[in-house]
């Protein structure tokens, strides 16, 4: 049994800070800071989890909120009633709103489409920071990996069986990287399992991580992804100065991170993918998706 | 119609009066509709709707000054205390979270709303309202605070200790 220290000033500085934390409003490095911390401190993870509580709660109540019909027609009829009653007939008048309704019909279908496209933007850069998150904070900060590649049957091991079978994929599809780890992990303050690979080349630490899609899917659409490969769209992001390039499987979302180039890491990402994308396909028809087993904080 | 839904939750939540929503909705898109010339293609439209809506809420809110109750805000820096931080039930009835905050003042259920309901940023926030980012972060960190300790109340009515647990030595297995 361990006791953990429970340093009330630097708990302080810490909770003057969870709520920036919450919104996502914090540097990368300071974000870093508060997830160390909270490794290591029960009371602030228990702080931290109950303002998320709060939180996810409020959204939920809100969403659930009934949004009659009479709002949007007494909308379209103030817009009707705020035409210039001046007009000299009734079919200048008719003119007049209707060219009024089509502008804003327009306005309506541009805003809302952009808005779309915003979000699914949003929605991508959000599933894409995943990976990033795990990158830095496991295997950047952390430093989770030895300088000698832990060898391939010790990685299994860690793995477990279900993972096991992704290690020579990930070994094979990626030249000129040498696998130094792969373990399950996850990031304080989450549930979140990640399968990480850490992988060496190219004079740079390169992560290949997989995490459970949980019925989250990423957004369709042309002007989202890059090209195929093999039927497979590629997102590519950059974010805290990594490049990250992912794919969705049936299950699962997978990441490439590197600080290399966009170029390279998405050319690593294709040559990934299809492999990846089939072995997780096999790997998911013999699982049911609860990744639990062998897993250790990063 | 773009983000009707959105702007009208919001305006119910704040207003608490479906009626003044309805209207204050209306008066909105008018004025969104006026002055489109204004809206910069390409940035962000649902913030600039807030925006609208928030301008317009101002007056309305001068209007029913007389039934409003008046709020001090006397914590700006959004103090911590360790201490005092309430326990929030696990499991929380939506109901009892849109009644908790209902009872947070104006100042801190907007900026509440708007940053964990509809995920502006700060700096969004900032525009929007037309007041300083530090303050947006202060009544942000009150108006969390105000409502978890909403919560806890819920918790108490309920029979559930919303103490929190002592922190002095956290013990792990």
């Amino acid at each position: 049994m361990n006791t953990l220290s429970f340093d009330s000033k630097r708990c302080e500085r810490i909770r003057l800070q969870l709520d920036s934390y919450l919104s996502n409003e914090l540097l990368v490095e300071t974000a870093i800071e508060i997830v160390r911390h909270l490794e290591s401190c029960e009371a602030c993870s228990r702080d931290l989890e109950s303002r998320m509580r709060v939180r996810d709660a409020l959204q939920r109540a809100v969403a659930k909120q009934p949004v009659p019909d009479s709002v949007r027609a007494g909308v379209l009829r103030k817009l009707r009633e705020s035409q210039p009653r001046s007009l000299p007939s009734t079919t200048g008048r008719r003119w007049a709103v209707g060219l009024a309704a089509i502008a804003f019909l327009l306005f309506s279908l541009f805003a809302g489409e952009w808005l779309s496209l915003r979000r699914s933007e949003q929605l991508i850069a959000s599933i894409l920071k995943l990976g990033v998150s795990d990158h830095l904070i496991c295997a950047i900060k952390g430093h989770n990996y030895p300088e000698v590649a832990n060898p391939p049957d010790q990685i299994r091991n860690k793995l477990g069986v279900r993972y096991a079978v992704l290690l020579q994929v990930v070994q094979e599809r990626l030249p000129g990287f040498e696998v130094l780890e792969g373990h399950i992990c996850s990031i304080p303050g989450s549930n979140r399992k990640y399968i990480h690979f850490i992988t060496r080349g190219q004079g740079t630490i390169l992560s290949v991580i997989l995490t459970e899609r949980n019925g989250t899917n990423l957004p369709k659409g042309q002007l989202l992804a890059s090209p195929e490969s093999a039927g497979l769209s590629i997102y590519e992001g950059h974010h805290s100065g990594m490049e990250i390039a992912g794919f969705e499987s049936a299950q699962y979302f997978a990441f490439v991170v590197s600080d290399l180039s966009q170029n390279q890491v998405l050319q690593l990402a294709r040559g990934l993918a299809p492999a990846l994308n089939e072995k997780l396909h096999v790997t998911g028809h013999i699982f049911m998706p609860s990744a639990n087993d062998g897993v250790a904080d990063s | 119609m773009p983000h009707l839904t959105d702007l009208y939750r919001t305006a119910c939540l704040l207003l608490r009066d479906r009626h003044e929503a309805e209207d204050l909705i209306q008066d909105t898109y008018l004025e969104a509709w006026k002055s489109f010339h204004r809206f910069v293609m390409g940035t962000n439209c649902r913030a600039w709707l807030f925006k609208i809506m928030f301008h317009r809420l101002h007056h309305v809110r001068r209007r029913l000054v007389k039934t409003s109750r008046v709020v001090t805000i006397d914590d700006p820096d959004g103090q911590v205390e360790l201490a005092a931080e309430p326990v929030v039930p696990q499991e929380i009835r939506d109901e009892d979270v849109l009644n908790a905050l209902a009872r947070v003042a104006v100042e801190f259920r907007d900026i509440v709303l708007l940053a964990d309901v509809e995920e502006f940023s700060y700096k969004e926030i900032a525009e929007t309202l037309r007041i300083p980012l530090g303050t947006v972060m202060s009544r942000l960190s009150r108006g969390r605070k105000l409502l978890r300790q909403e919560l806890a109340e819920v918790a108490r009515s309920y029979g559930i200790d919303p103490r929190p647990k002592q922190a002095g030595a956290a013990e792990t297995a």
